[in-house]
């Protein structure tokens, strides 16, 4: 609350990471380059060789058939990836040595055969395997938010979605959703166990995936949901009928998402609500308090007069009996129709 | 719009690659900075592949609630393409490098899917996806003011049919300049049930039917260079909502005893929405990195949809105005509505490595609705013969702000630690509850938060992430909102040995609103533990398992309706979830192999609604020649619900069938 010793400090915060925005502003529209670092064009001018360079000379680029005499098996797979582009297409600088484009010059590693002598951004901390993928990939339309997520911001390497070597070309329909899914669940492993309830959207069954609602590069939305229409939810994607604009529209289907009713992955209570008896879902929002002015310090949105439901009659036990337009109405401002 | 969409249908004619010998000579940061979308086709002839499986599904049952069964599950019997793929490649075609065509579900099940792909490499890519989803949603304890009354029919139920189709072409993929354009359309249409309620005194269960349908279309060029990348898009949507509720038969509705004498009742309902509406949305979104040390990511957003509404409705039967007490037998209603939606949205990060050791991130984003409405209203009875028109008007007007910068640091090669804060705030303005006078609300929105974090890599056996956010709220908008909360998430994946590995996720959150009006506090916690088990390379067996341990408690203070007595809304969930899948392959018949698939999940719940669900699965797989295999698959469903038993059913399914590969 206001005036907390916790809520002061993060008022400071919040002033420090403005002038920290104003800083980096300014910085970045500065003439040149500055903490002594050179742009990426002059870095991939001389590509910084992924060993340490030994005492007597940096390694040499040596080309992606002396690769493939040990890692004939790698070299095979790398044919049908897409990444395989690197190797034939001259106008990218690379051909002919695409596996180095990733593993930096690689003579040392040829003749020593020591995995020390070559840069495998597997093992790198994410931050430098990162920017193995972004030498390339930086400015693309899918890493317009990658800041913004929360994949980038917890240090998700590229490497731990994608397969940079393997095809999966093998995996098509079914088959490729559900291995999007097991990608998900090996770390959301308690977002899958949602699934597994009654009520749910269909990806145990393999007809969706977790990308079909959520961008793992970032979006503009929290959670990394998808939008649609530019900037709605992506869940109008498929609930068209759900859009409106509606002449009377239910606030929170607009202030807090879907998810403020439902639990998207999944339920164990009908229509995936979040309360085993509808009326709870409500009755905790419009709790018979009528709220005017300004809602601060106790005062929320949501509150109503008493509307003398009898709730021993079963007719109010289930409001969208005769509240039928919850999710917004064109006619009536109590979404009766 | 259409100069925007002239450009983009122009700039193929100009989208050049760079020169080539310029190009050339550059270093590699220099080129066209993204891969194609498809590598090369390996050289060759023409290569056709590709499989289908043809089989029939027996489902035996339901016993049990076959509404519920349908609601849940909702397979069918009967001859079904379960899936099916081809696979064209032939790079010496002039118009196509690669072809792929998958679709599964065909044959009346409640999801069928499609997809087509075709590529040529520099020309262009071309993505299809068509979906069919059977909703159906007829769950007897849902929405039913009879159920004491042994009547297991809901009053809020449909059997529809979503479908979805995407579209998207895009040209010169992996060009400096690459124009696309996509077309989607979603549609649905069915039937159900529904209620006809003028207000509190009755309410009419009537057949409901539903059509509606949205097109979307879209334009866009990708510009992307070295240093930075821009995306344009143009697009719009059209939409329809042709919904209507019908009945000719007298229906005493939900109300079984007379209202002030007069017993209520329905015998003639039509009653037609007819909504129509359109958007424009505009999207453009950069990326920029002036320096090595620097990443700059913006986005605006734009989209403005609105919709005009023709409602009409005339019902017959004896009814009661409850603001007047006056009975009446039949009314006519019309309605015209229109309400417009502008939406804007925007958002600006940087990511800033000052240091080789530092990461600053740093992202600013706002998003604002303005909802405003009207609506004309005539309404004719028989009471009052004069029709009276009434005007109405809504607005919602909503501003969210969320600001957040982050600092992550390598302390060591193996350890990494992050810490920042976000500050979320916002106001919104809505129409008051005609009941309170009408007016407006206002609401506003201020909370900070603290996000701390680390991450702990020991080679690649073990690693360890953490994520933590305390949070503390000056105003928010609803009782439900989160106010003062805790959230907490530990990952941890652990590879003993090459074939052996372990994962497991904790993850906690706590909420608590000391208002005296409110009490909200929440409190879910979550513990998973995985594994996964395939010895060279799951070559013969794989064995992976996970169990998810589940607690969710919340309480809310309401008041009651009738009275306003206080009363505390509690819910309550204790669940146990596994999952398990056995894959074995025989070792022997080397070629012809069988493989045995064993698993299934299950989830059971203490709590609230108590809950069992169980899906347990057989598979069996049998080549019987080198483009031939046998396949056969048992599986369960189980539902079972301790406070609605009459919701329960299991069933179980046999499939069998060939699966012909090419």
């Amino acid at each position: 609350m206001r005036g907390s010793p916790r809520w002061k400090a993060c008022a400071v915060l919040t002033r420090w990471s403005w002038a920290l925005l104003a800083v980096v502003s300014a910085l970045a529209l500065a003439p040149r380059p500055v903490f002594g670092q050179t742009n990426p064009g002059a870095q991939a001018a001389a590509p910084t060789p992924a060993a340490p360079a030994p005492a007597s000379g940096p390694a040499t680029y040596v080309g992606s058939e002396m690769c493939q005499a040990c890692h004939e098996d790698i070299s095979k797979a790398f044919r049908a990836n897409r990444h395989h582009v690197m190797e034939v297409d001259k106008k990218r600088g690379w051909d002919g040595k695409a596996c180095e484009s990733c593993h930096g010059p690689g003579s040392k590693h040829a003749e020593s055969t020591s995995a020390d002598d070559i840069r495998n951004p597997a093992k790198l901390a994410p931050r430098e395997s990162e920017r193995t993928c972004l030498q390339c990939h930086a400015n693309q339309p899918t890493n317009v938010g990658r800041v913004q997520s929360g994949h980038g911001r917890s240090e998700v390497a590229c490497v731990s979605c994608h397969s940079v070597h393997k095809t999966h070309g093998g995996d098509r329909g079914r088959a490729r959703i559900m291995r999007i899914n097991e990608e998900c669940a090996a770390c959301h492993a308690s977002t899958w166990a949602q699934f597994q309830k009654p009520f749910r959207h269909r990806l145990p069954e393999g007809v969706m995936s977790c990308v079909d609602c959520h961008n793992p590069h970032g979006s503009l939305l929290p959670r990394s949901i998808q939008t649609v229409n530019a900037n709605e939810p992506g869940c109008f994607r498929c609930h068209g009928d759900k859009r409106g604009p509606f002449t009377f529209e239910h606030a929170p289907v607009r202030m807090d998402g879907c998810q403020s009713c439902h639990q998207p992955h999944g339920s164990q209570n009908p229509r995936m609500l979040t309360r085993h008896e509808e009326r709870f879902v409500c009755l905790e929002c419009h709790a018979n308090i009528g709220t005017t002015g300004i809602a601060k310090s106790g005062g929320t949105l949501g509150g109503v007069p008493p509307a003398f439901h009898d709730f021993r009659s079963a007719r109010f036990l289930a409001c969208s009996t005769c509240h039928i337009k919850v999710h917004g109405s064109h006619i009536d401002r109590a979404f009766l129709r | 719009m259409r100069l925007l969409l002239v450009c983009a249908s122009l700039l193929p004619l100009f989208a050049q690659d760079p020169p080539k010998p310029a190009a050339e000579e550059k270093p590699v940061a220099e080129q066209t900075p993204a891969p194609a979308k498809e590598a090369a086709a390996p050289a060759g002839d023409r290569v056709i592949s590709g499989s289908v499986d043809l089989g029939y599904r027996f489902v035996s049952g339901p016993a049990g609630n076959f509404d519920a069964y349908r609601t849940v599950v909702n397979l069918g019997e009967g001859p079904k393409v379960l899936n099916f793929d081809l696979t064209l490649v032939n790079p010496s075609s002039k118009w196509y490098d690669k072809i792929t065509l998958f679709g599964t579900g065909w044959g009346g099940d409640p999801n069928e899917m499609t997809r087509l792909d075709a590529s040529k490499q520099r020309l262009y890519d071309f993505h299809f996806d068509y979906r069919n989803i059977a909703y159906y949603n007829f769950l007897p304890s849902f929405a039913n003011p009879l159920i004491d009354r042994n009547n297991f029919a809901t009053q809020r139920g449909y059997d529809m049919r979503r479908r979805n189709i995407e579209a998207e072409l895009r040209f010169r993929p992996g060009a400096r300049i690459t124009p696309y354009v996509a077309y989607s359309r979603n549609w649905g249409d069915g039937r159900g049930v529904s209620t006809f309620a003028l207000d509190a005194s009755n309410e009419y269960p009537v057949f409901n039917g539903l059509y509606d349908k949205t097109d979307r279309y879209r334009a866009g060029v990708n510009f992307e260079f070295t240093k930075f990348h821009v995306t344009l898009e143009q697009g719009g949507t059209t939409y329809k909502d042709d919904e209507n509720l019908s009945t000719s038969d007298r229906n005493t509705g939900s109300r079984p005893t007379p209202f002030l004498g007069q017993q209520l009742f329905l015998t003639g309902l039509r009653q037609a929405y007819r909504v129509r509406g359109n958007s424009i949305f505009e999207r453009a979104v950069a990326t920029y990195t002036p320096w090595s040390w620097i990443d700059i990511a913006a986005a605006f957003l734009y989209s403005r949809p609105r919709s005009d509404v023709q409602y009409s409705q005339f019902n017959t039967g004896n009814f009661v105005n409850l603001s007047t007490f006056q009975f009446f037998t039949s009314q006519t209603q019309s309605a015209t509505a229109d309400s417009s939606q502008p939406h804007s949205s925007g958002n600006i990060n940087l990511e800033i490595r000052p240091l080789r050791r530092v990461r600053v991130f740093e992202s600013w984003m706002t998003d604002r609705y303005h909802t405003a409405s009207s609506l004309t209203l005539s309404n004719l009875t028989i009471v009052t013969p004069q029709a009276l028109s009434t005007l109405s008007a809504d607005r919602l007007a909503i501003n969210y702000n969320r600001q957040q910068a982050q600092v992550n640091i390598d302390l060591f090669r193996w350890l990494t630690v992050r810490a920042g804060h976000r500050y979320v705030w916002g106001d919104a303005v809505l129409r008051a509850p005609t009941e309170n006078g009408g007016g407006v609300n206002r609401g506003e929105l201020s909370q900070q938060v603290g996000l701390f974090g680390a991450q702990a890599r020991f080679g690649q056996k073990l690693w360890i992430n953490g994520d933590a956010e305390i949070a503390s709220s000056d105003r928010q908008y609803f009782r439900t909102s989160l106010g003062d909360y805790r959230k907490g998430t530990l990952r941890a994946r652990y590879q003993l040995i090459n074939s052996f590995g372990l994962t497991g996720e904790f993850s906690a959150l706590t909420n608590e609103d000391p208002n005296p009006n409110i009490r909200f506090d929440l409190a879910s916690y979550m513990t998973s533990v995985g594994f996964v088990w395939n010895p060279k390379s799951g070559k013969r067996i794989t064995i992976l398992g996970d169990y998810t341990r589940s607690t969710f408690s919340s309480d809310l203070l309401y008041y009651m309706p009738q009275d306003l007595t206080p009363a505390t809304s509690s819910y309550r969930e204790r669940a146990h979830t596994g999952t398990a899948l056995v894959d074995i392959a025989s070792p022997v018949g080397a070629k012809y192999a069988p493989k045995l698939s064993i698993g299934g999940s299950f989830f059971t719940s203490e709590g609230s609604r108590p809950t069992s669900f169980y899906s347990p699965i057989v598979k069996l797989n049998l080549p019987v020649h080198e483009r031939v295999q046998v396949f056969s698959e048992w599986r369960y469903y189980g539902l079972s619900e301790t406070f609605y038993s009459y919701e329960g059913f299991r069933s179980h399914i046999f499939v069998a069938g060939l699966r012909l590969i090419r």
